[in-house]
Order: structure tokens, then sequence, then C-alpha cells
């Protein structure tokens, strides 16, 4: 499916912090799912979520840390500001986006200038000329290569990898912000570059927000769909990618496979006596499956500490990594490809994308063993 | 307009997480260093310039309020100033002009920020929380709910500028510099990562934070403060004849911030180019008679949010050309460790591996400038700030020694 809001995950606490006696927490996952990259909205249905969501708001609490042998008090808290915040003169350009589902630019008289989104009332350029609106086509070009996402800030997490580009609507001469989606698996960095035609698609849900709308490449869309204005998330077909086969077992691979157990065997030790590597694993909680060419091995993250056995993960699994080659393995642990760059070239695949997060903590491991010299 | 000379500077530790400290302390800590480098008391002190970039960083509205009493400076002229990551910068720009203008004779900076307090409940862990923190910079209306962050907006520039030059911005010079930069941290004893060992090759398979941008290829985020004094030319050289260190001389000012909409033309940002920084250098080096910066200055201290972006900003500001700043290594522009090249980057890490306390981090180039400048007898510095949405503001200061 297309980026849709998404409830957040319930929580399940920890039985023992490791490091700071706050609400240590891991969101449980569901269990391994061949369902496509969801995303959640920051915005769903005021019905159904609060505007801080709840997950994210700490408990009143108080903890003291030691440095040098010195205690130090620090408290949980928080700066937040409620708002009923006007759009003002953007209200037509979020309405139409909401009840009308058109893009509204705002053109100068004076010299022609289409600016979209329409983000001022005058023309600076024509000694502050009134802007008309006008309505815009859905279709346009990405006005540069988009940057894609991997590591986002905490209310964008479970969003992962996303794209944020500047869609040149026909007629345009500025560019709209807005996300940029595949219907193809994981966005990677190649998906988009400069030029790429693009259409404006509409969600299915829209409550007045630039998350109302984003953009696919058109030469993923039917002409039917290219045709169609405006065109819906719902309308759109997205590639349900299924978990690829394991490639055939090979004594090569078998033989790096022994290896790169050794070394995360080794690792998995190390990071106990590291205080960076047990921070990273710090109230998090993860079971995960390794299914290579050389064979399978179970990895347990459990609050601080990792562990790792060789053959098939027995019982829940939250994440499934699925390696074509266990040289990808071994790249990582020798600090030769991250296992995030591993993901975008398509060396790695997993099967929740929104457990990049536990991709990034498994990516810091060998780094802070190394820097903690353990 | 009269002359300015920076008399005294000092920075705290950098660190990532300061548990020992609020940013009263880290301010008390940077002033009074700062003060004890320039030999004078905070009675001879006119006035105060606060550079602090983030309320919510602080946990306060007026995060100043409190630093005006504490900094010894009761009863005295002082103003905020916040800029986004050139809030440092412009704290000096308006210092600056305090002391040209002739309304004060000695001005204090004090540049200082928390980060990591921040701390994101779900991740348990800083780091997503404060760039959350950063990301109530972006614009309200259109980019902060599509998870606009301080990396990806800058990497749309970058990506941009690739764009425009697909042969430049090599993975492999980027990680080089990236190198060069972690091997001259271990010169300052206040940076951050100075006990980190970053290879190129370490660095070029870094795992991708944002793309086109790196782990080991970006800045960190650091908690810390740093204080420059500012002096008119009478008092610089009185302050000079009773500390022993020669007044640092600003020759050269320039600031420039872009449109924060990006269109087809120069009517709007264009994204390919960081034009904030070019205008900001064009304007220091004109005021400053600067004709040849390669050949006229030695040490460059560049705000280097990301290693590709400081290499497209010594484009803008003529040291390499614009397409072609993979000279820096390439046809050895930047001095390296081993003895090579020509200009002096970023000689005490950087914000890469020196620390990145946001109000305070061209403070601390300043700091390393001036140190350089002094310690090995350079005649002309260069101290570059860069901030906001899309590289959208731009400063630059000529430094002198004569």
């Amino acid at each position: 499916m297309a980026p849709r809001p998404k409830k957040p995950p319930a929580r399940k606490p920890t039985r023992k912090p490791a490091r700071k006696p706050v609400r240590a927490t891991a969101r449980p996952l569901a269990r391994r799912t061949t369902a496509p990259p969801r995303h959640r909205s920051t915005a769903p249905s005021p019905a159904s979520s609060s505007v801080i969501p709840p997950h994210m708001n700490p408990p009143v609490a108080s903890e003291v840390v030691a440095r040098d042998g010195v205690g130090y008090l620090q408290s949980n808290e928080a700066m937040f500001t409620f708002y009923k915040r006007t759009k003002g003169e953007f209200s037509k350009y979020f309405l139409g986006l909401r009840d009308e589902l058109k893009i509204y630019g705002a053109r100068c008289p004076g010299c022609g200038v289409v600016r979209v989104p329409p983000f001022e009332l005058f023309c600076p350029e024509c000694d502050f000329t009134e802007l008309e609106p006008v309505p815009m086509p859905d279709t346009g070009v990405m006005m540069n290569t988009p940057p894609v996402t991997y590591f986002a800030h905490s209310l964008f997490q479970s969003w992962v990898p996303f794209g944020r580009g500047r869609v040149l609507l026909e007629g345009a001469d500025t560019a709209v912000p807005m996300h940029v989606y595949t219907t193809k698996g994981v966005l990677t960095p190649f998906v988009f570059r400069r030029g790429t035609p693009v259409k404006v698609v509409f969600r299915d849900r829209r409550i007045g927000k630039p998350t109302d709308v984003f953009a696919v490449p058109q030469s993923e869309l039917t002409a039917a769909q290219l045709a169609k204005s405006p065109l819906l998330e719902s309308e759109l077909d997205f590639t349900r990618p299924a978990e690829p086969a394991v490639p055939p077992a090979t004594p090569d691979a078998k033989a790096k496979l022994a290896r790169a157990l050794k070394m995360l065997q080794k690792l998995a030790k190390d990071a106990r006596r590291s205080p960076r590597a047990r921070h990273n694993l710090a109230g998090w909680k993860r079971r995960i499956a390794i299914k290579t060419p050389g064979g399978a091995l179970a990895m347990v993250i459990d609050d601080g500490t990792l562990d790792v056995s060789p053959g098939p993960l027995k019982g829940p699994t939250d994440l499934v990594l699925l390696f074509q080659d266990p040289q990808t393995l071994l790249d990582w642990l020798t600090f030769r490809e991250a296992l995030t760059n591993a993901i975008i070239a398509g060396k790695l695949w997993i099967s929740v994308n929104r457990e990049f997060t536990t991709i990034f903590k498994l990516d810091r491991l060998p780094r802070s063993v190394l820097r903690d010299g353990t | 307009m009269r002359k300015v000379g920076i008399v005294g500077a000092a920075i705290t530790p950098c660190k990532g997480r300061w548990v020992e400290r609020t940013y009263y302390g880290l301010s008390q800590m940077a002033v009074k260093s700062c003060l004890e480098d320039a030999a004078v008391s905070v009675r001879d002190v006119d006035a105060a310039v606060f550079g602090i970039y983030n309320d919510i960083f602080e946990l306060s509205a007026i995060p100043e309020h409190p630093l005006q009493g504490i900094i010894g400076m009761a009863n005295k002229p002082g103003i905020r100033v916040t800029n986004g990551g050139a809030t440092g910068a412009y704290a000096m720009l308006a210092a600056y002009s305090f002391v040209a203008s002739g309304l004060y004779d000695t001005v204090l900076v004090l540049g200082v920020e928390k980060a990591t307090d921040c701390f994101d409940f779900e991740s348990m862990t800083e780091t997503p929380e404060v760039i959350k923190t950063i990301g109530w910079s972006g614009d309200t209306f259109f980019e902060r709910e599509l998870g606009w962050t301080a990396s990806d907006s800058y990497a749309e520039v970058v990506l941009a500028y690739m764009d425009d030059h697909p042969g430049d911005l090599k993975p492999e010079i980027s990680a080089r510099i990236a190198e060069v930069l972690c091997a001259q941290a271990k010169n300052n004893p206040f940076a951050q990562r100075k006990d980190e060992n970053v290879t190129a090759e370490m660095a070029l398979n870094s795992r991708y934070v944002v793309y086109p941008f790196k782990l080991l290829e970006m800045c960190v985020y650091t908690e810390g403060a740093g204080a420059v004094l500012f002096a008119s030319e009478e008092k610089a050289k009185a302050i000079a004849a009773n500390s022993g260190k020669d007044p640092i001389w600003i020759t050269g000012v320039g600031a420039s911030n872009e449109h924060s909409v990006s269109g087809k033309d120069l009517r709007h940002k264009y994204m390919g180019r960081i034009f904030s920084d070019h205008f900001a250098a064009q304007a220091a080096y004109k005021m400053a008679g600067i004709k040849d910066p390669l050949k006229e200055i030695q040490v460059v201290e560049l705000h280097d949010a990301f290693i590709k972006q400081l290499q497209i900003t010594m484009g803008e500001m003529g040291f390499v050309p614009i397409g072609r700043t993979d000279a820096l290594i390439e046809e050895e522009i930047m001095k390296t460790p081993d003895g090579r090249g020509r200009v002096l980057i970023n000689p005490s890490g950087g914000l890469t591996f020196g620390g990145h306390f946001v109000g305070g981090s061209n403070v601390f180039s300043t700091w390393s400038a001036r140190r350089e400048m002094l310690d090995h007898g350079f005649a002309r510095g260069l101290v570059h700030g860069t901030g906001s949405t899309i590289a959208q503001y731009g400063v630059a200061m000529v430094l002198e020694r004569r």
C-alpha cells in the first residue's frame, strides 16, 4: 500500500532498564510480515490520535546520572504548546488539497511568475503587486534529485526511508515540497532524478496538510492513471514485495557464514563490555532471523545485550534479514559496508521497512566496540 | 568605521553530552577563560552579544536572560542573536558592528548551546529528538510536516549541485577530507572526537544518514560554549600590550541570506549553488581588499556541517572552481597532515570532528583561526558560517595579523 496513516505501535516495558530508570521500552513488532513499506502519518484523523503521540510522552520522573564519581540529577521534561493555528492566506491552498483535490498556485499579473505553493500575497519583484490564484496541473518534474532520509527525527522514525523532493508543476516557477514514493518497493536514491516526470497523487484521507499529496514517477503509472485527475492513492497498485528466495547454498557461502558467526559472537561478547554498545542497545528488544545461502543465524537484542547463535531463530520473529551473500555480513563487521548501505544496494532484504531503527543500532555496534577498545 | 580587533577567545571542551553542566555553567566557563586569555576584567567589557540558536534546546523562550548577570554583565547592554546554524557568525557580526560604529569599545560574544538534553523515549536515544528539535526550524506550513531536517535540506542543495556537476564530489574525495579533519582534531584539546581515528575507508563505508550524506562525513551534535572579545583599535592595543597576544584584526565582513523557497531562477533560491556563501565572501573580500583568496588567505575556518557542503562552500568562496571542488584534494589545494597543500582548512577538526554547539560553533571557528594565526604567524584567516534551510544564510569574516 501507499504511505498511509498508521497507528503507532503499542509498547511493552523491558524488565530491567539497563541505563535509564525512566520508562525503558521497546516497540513490540507485529510478527514477520511480507507487507510492503507502510508509513505513519504525523497527522492521522483527529478521532484516532492526538497531536502529541501518546507513546512519545514520558512519565514524570527523575534520576541521578554519575560522571567521575559525582551524581547529577536529570528529570523528564517537555516543552509543549498547543495551537489552533490558522492557515490564513494559505487556506485556499490547503482547502484545495483537502476538499477540491486541486493544487492552487499564485500568479503575478505583473511579471507572470507562478509560485506554487502560493507562499505570499504580493509579488516582491513587482512593487508588491497583489497575486491571483491559479489552478495548477497535477503533473510536473522533479526540480532536482531529492534526498532520501534513512535516519529521521523522532516523529518520522517509522517513515524511513522516505524522500522529500520538490516538484516543479507544469507552468510553475517555484517547486512544491512533497514526499516522493515508488510503487515498486523500497525507495532508493536512484528512483528519482532531476527532471523525472511525476504525477501528484492525493491521499484518500486528507486533512489539509502537505502530506495530503505525494508524487510518484509517471513511468510507474498506466495511461489511464496518468490521465486521471485527481488520482487517489487507493487507485495505485503498490507492489507487495514478497520475501525473496535464499540463493542456493555453496561451500564458499557456508565458510563465510562460519566466519561471520565467529565474528558476530565475538562482537556480542565485546559489546557486553562496551558502554557505547550497551547504550546503543539499551531499552531495545528484537528477535532477528538471519538467512543466507550459507545457512541461518539467530540474533537476539535484549535491552543492552546481543546474542547470536547458529541455526534458525526459534519462536517469534520481529525481523528477517536476508543476505544474498554472507560476505555482506563480513563487510559490515569489518567496516567495509554498512547494513544500511547494503539495503540500498539490494544486497540485504529486510522484512519490515520501519525496522531501519534496528538496522542503525546494528550499524553502530562494531564502531562502538572499536571506540571503547573492548 | 573604526578598526576592530579580537583580543581574547576561549571555548569549553566540546562534548556529546554535558551532564555535569547546564548552559549557565558552560557560559561561565567560556567567559571566564576568554577574559583570562585577554587578561582583562569583565568590568572592562562594555556590552555582550549572546549567540544561542534554538530556544527548545535550552528549554526557554528567552534563554539569554539568565546569562546577563552570571557572566558579570548586569546593568550593561546585551542582545541575543539567533540565525540558525550561522548564529555565532551573525553574533560576531553584531559585535563587530557595535565596536566599528563607535557605540562600544569592548564587546563580548558568548555562543552557547545545549542539545542532547533532548531525549527520544521511543528509541531511548538522544539523536532523533535532537533532529526533531532542529526540525522545528524548517518552514512550518509547507515542509516541517514532511519530515524536514537540517540534513535533508542541505542534502537537497548538494544533490542539486551534483545534478549540475555529476563529476564532482566524488565519494573518495569527501572521505579523504573527513580523514584529514579527523587527524587535525588531534591538535585540538577541546575536540569532541579527538580520540577517534577515522580513515578515509571508514568514512567511505559508513552508513547513509540522508543520501548522499554518510555518518562519518557530517557534523556531530555538541554541547559547549565559546567566547570572543572584540575591541576598538585603541583598546585592543592596550589589552594586547597587557596580555602579550597580538590583536587579530577584522578587516572584512560580509553576510547574505537567500530566499527560502526554491525556483527556476535567482528570483528564488537556485538549489545548485550556495550563493549566500558566495555573496558573503565576495563582500568580505572587497572590504579587505582581497583579490585572490587562495593566494592571500592561509587558514580557513569553514562551517562544515557536511563535508560535501564544505567542498561546495570552498568553491563559492573562490578557492577552487565551482564544478571542480575535488581539486581540494586532487590538486592539493587543501593542506593535509603529510605537508602537502596550500591552504589550511579547519585545523582544529572543524564542526565534524571538533564539535558543533550551534550557537557558538562559529565562535569556536574564530577561536581556532586566531589560535593558528598567533601560533604559526599566518597573515590572513577566513571564518565562515552557514545556516537555515537549504543553506540560506552565509557569513564570512576576514581576519588579519599585522
